[in-house]
């Protein structure tokens, strides 16, 4: 038999794991239905909340393995900044409520910008989750324009990028790998327009005191 | 401007996995429709939108063995089944999304990804009813083929909402083409492209070019829009086009052999490539084009005879060029059989049969059943089932005679 490629082999396992993943989603949604006492209510929003970060993690590893292999079509379309942010803020806010943490979007409302929708939707998911990790009460997701590029930007009032680096070395095998910067990451760079390439810088937050990550995606 | 709501709603859904289903058709019963319809498949989606409009349709892209949701859906755009006013949502997986937007002629009015929630379906729906209320006037026009109103109404809207500016610049570029002002729809096409990087509007350039006849430009730029994203197989039918105007019809069949082999199941593609490969008589080619096309002729909105007649034609050009196998004699009988069942109360497309069966006789030598079938067409002739042939026709038949 030919030796064919494992990272292949790892991403379509990935990807059926995520189909069935789904199947039990839909199948979660009937639960909703059933009249569950308070405390059912709250577990059944757990493991939701348990399954559709999954899923997202899933989905960015799925678009990270066509990423590093040239395998991704970026689809740019013209987006309304106030109308994604608010799209991603209502579909991760019942997770940032699951931890007690406040999750707001902030943007001119009269912002466009071209980019690939799937893929920034997938990037500030990866941000999101990573920013509920450390932050205390609150993070932050904004958008605006800087030298003609979009700079959307996620925020927290954690303990910021230097110091939980010095913690992953103690706790070599904990969760973060790096994966999901490297992720935002490759993202950023797959935007380009002429010769102009997106970017991220990794930065401490004026506004919150924590960690800030910034998308730059050249317009 | 009233907030949209879904009481006075009609919805189909087309899902082909029962769980799914199930669950997509109680939210949208949550959602208070007026009336949710469902189809199993795409066949079937055809028949019922051929029955009636519907103000939804929220189709999943994998429809199991038939159709999948985008061929659907570019069917149904492209013979006007389905009305722009009405809204068509998308249900895809990550790996198929990219070939849904990658489609860009016949692209969804929006899409969502499994698995979502009830909220997250409602949110999408109300999301893109608002858009359709919002650009109510220029679809309207657009229904109606009246582009003029549909460029004045585009441009109203686009001042009122700049998240919709993007739409109505290429609703206004195509409006343009259809009224045959391609100068002006260049200008359009050329601008957004500057400024947004939309294959769309690198499509709508190529296709002024096209049509202005600077043919080596827009060969250039459909050649480019290939490279650009190998899902947008309609830049290869266009490539195709260009190649013929300038007279390279191998080359023009090479690139539909290849797009063919993308999406295999396009049937006006099918039908191009065997016009094509007939015209520079590759007849194995057309035949085999041709066979598919009258497979998936069956359930689509183009089940006309015309597909039925080119490949009875096409195997005659094989019989033509010297022994063929008897299973190609086998396909000519399906496919007459077929029309005998579907088209032979015209009698023009019963005259065309009985010539192409006679052509055929006479290719593989048999002159005597050659004459039995002229008997019977003389008969229904004079029976006023079929028409008297016409002057090519006779033609035709005077060859036959001579033979």
């Amino acid at each position: 038999m030919d030796k064919i490629d494992i990272s292949t082999i790892l991403a379509s396992a990935i990807h059926e794991s995520k189909n069935h993943l789904g199947t039990i989603l839909y199948q979660l949604e009937a639960l909703k239905s059933l009249n569950l006492d308070k405390s059912g209510q709250k577990s059944l929003g757990k493991i939701e909340e348990g399954m559709k970060q999954l899923n997202d993690e899933w989905v960015e590893y799925l678009y990270l393995y066509r990423l590093a292999s040239d395998g991704y079509e970026v689809l740019y379309d013209y987006h309304a900044l106030e109308e994604f942010l608010d799209d991603q803020v209502f579909a991760l806010a019942p997770s940032a409520a699951a931890k007690n943490l406040s999750l707001e979007f902030n943007t001119d409302e009269s912002l466009t910008a071209v980019f690939d929708e799937r893929l920034m939707t997938s990037v500030v998911s990866t941000g999101v989750y990573n920013a509920l990790r450390f932050a205390q009460s609150s993070i932050h997701i904004s958008a605006y324009m800087e030298d003609s590029y979009l700079v959307i930007a996620i925020e927290d009032d954690g303990k910021g990028f230097a110091q939980t680096a010095e913690e992953e070395d103690e706790l070599l095998f904990q969760k973060n790998t790096g994966l999901g910067l490297y992720f935002a990451d490759l993202s950023a760079q797959a935007h380009n327009s002429e010769d102009r390439k997106g970017y991220i810088i990794k930065a401490s937050s004026e506004t919150l005191g924590g960690a800030k990550l910034a998308i730059y995606l050249p317009q | 401007m009233s907030k949209p709501n879904f009481s006075d709603k009609t919805a189909l859904l087309i899902e082909d996995m029962a769980e799914a289903r199930i669950m997509q058709k109680k939210m949208l019963n949550d959602f208070g429709f007026k009336s949710i319809e469902i189809a199993m498949k795409a066949e079937s989606a055809i028949e019922l939108l051929r029955s009636r409009p519907y103000d939804v349709i929220l189709s999943d892209y994998n429809l199991g063995n038939g159709k999948d949701g985008q061929q659907l859906l570019e069917e149904v755009r492209h013979s006007h089944l389905i009305p722009n006013t009405s809204t068509y949502l998308m249900v895809t997986a990550e790996t198929s999304t990219e070939m849904v937007m990658g489609a860009i002629e016949y692209a969804p009015d929006g899409y969502i990804t499994k698995p979502f929630s009830q909220a997250m379906l409602e949110r999408r729906l109300l999301k893109l009813l608002e858009n359709k209320e919002q650009l109510l006037k220029v679809n309207k026009a657009l229904d109606q083929n009246d582009y003029e109103t549909a460029i004045n109404e585009a441009k109203v809207v686009s001042e009122k909402h700049p998240a919709l500016i993007s739409r109505c610049n290429r609703i206004v570029g195509d409006s343009l083409i259809s009224l045959e002002r391609y100068e002006e729809a260049l200008t359009v096409f050329r601008t957004c492209r500057k400024e947004s990087r939309m294959p769309w509007a690198a499509f709508g350039e190529a296709k002024c070019h096209y049509f202005l006849g600077n043919i080596e430009k827009a060969e250039t730029k459909f050649r480019q829009l290939t490279l650009d994203n190998k899902f947008f197989v309609s830049a290869y039918d266009w490539l195709a086009k260009a190649l013929i105007k300038k007279g390279e019809h191998e080359e023009a069949q090479a690139i539909l052999v290849d797009a063919v082999g993308r999406s295999p199941k396009n049937l006006l593609r099918q039908i191009e490539l065997g016009k094509l490969s007939l015209e520079v008589q590759d007849n194995l080619m057309a035949e085999m084009s041709f066979r598919r096309a009258v497979f998936l002729a069956k359930h689509s909105c183009f089940n006309g005879a015309d597909v039925y007649i080119q490949h009875m034609t096409s195997i005659v050009a094989l019989a033509r060029e010297g022994d063929i196998p008897s299973r190609q004699i086998d396909n000519f009988q399906t496919t007459l059989n077929k029309v005998h069942q579907n088209f032979f109360k015209s009698p023009e497309v019963r005259t065309e049969a009985y010539l192409l069966e006679m052509e055929l006789y006479s290719a593989l030598g048999d002159k005597k059943t050659m004459n039995q079938i002229e008997e019977v067409w003389n008969h229904d002739i004079e029976a006023g089932q079929a028409s008297a042939p016409c002057a090519s026709a006779k033609k035709r038949i005077d060859h036959l005679k001579k033979a």
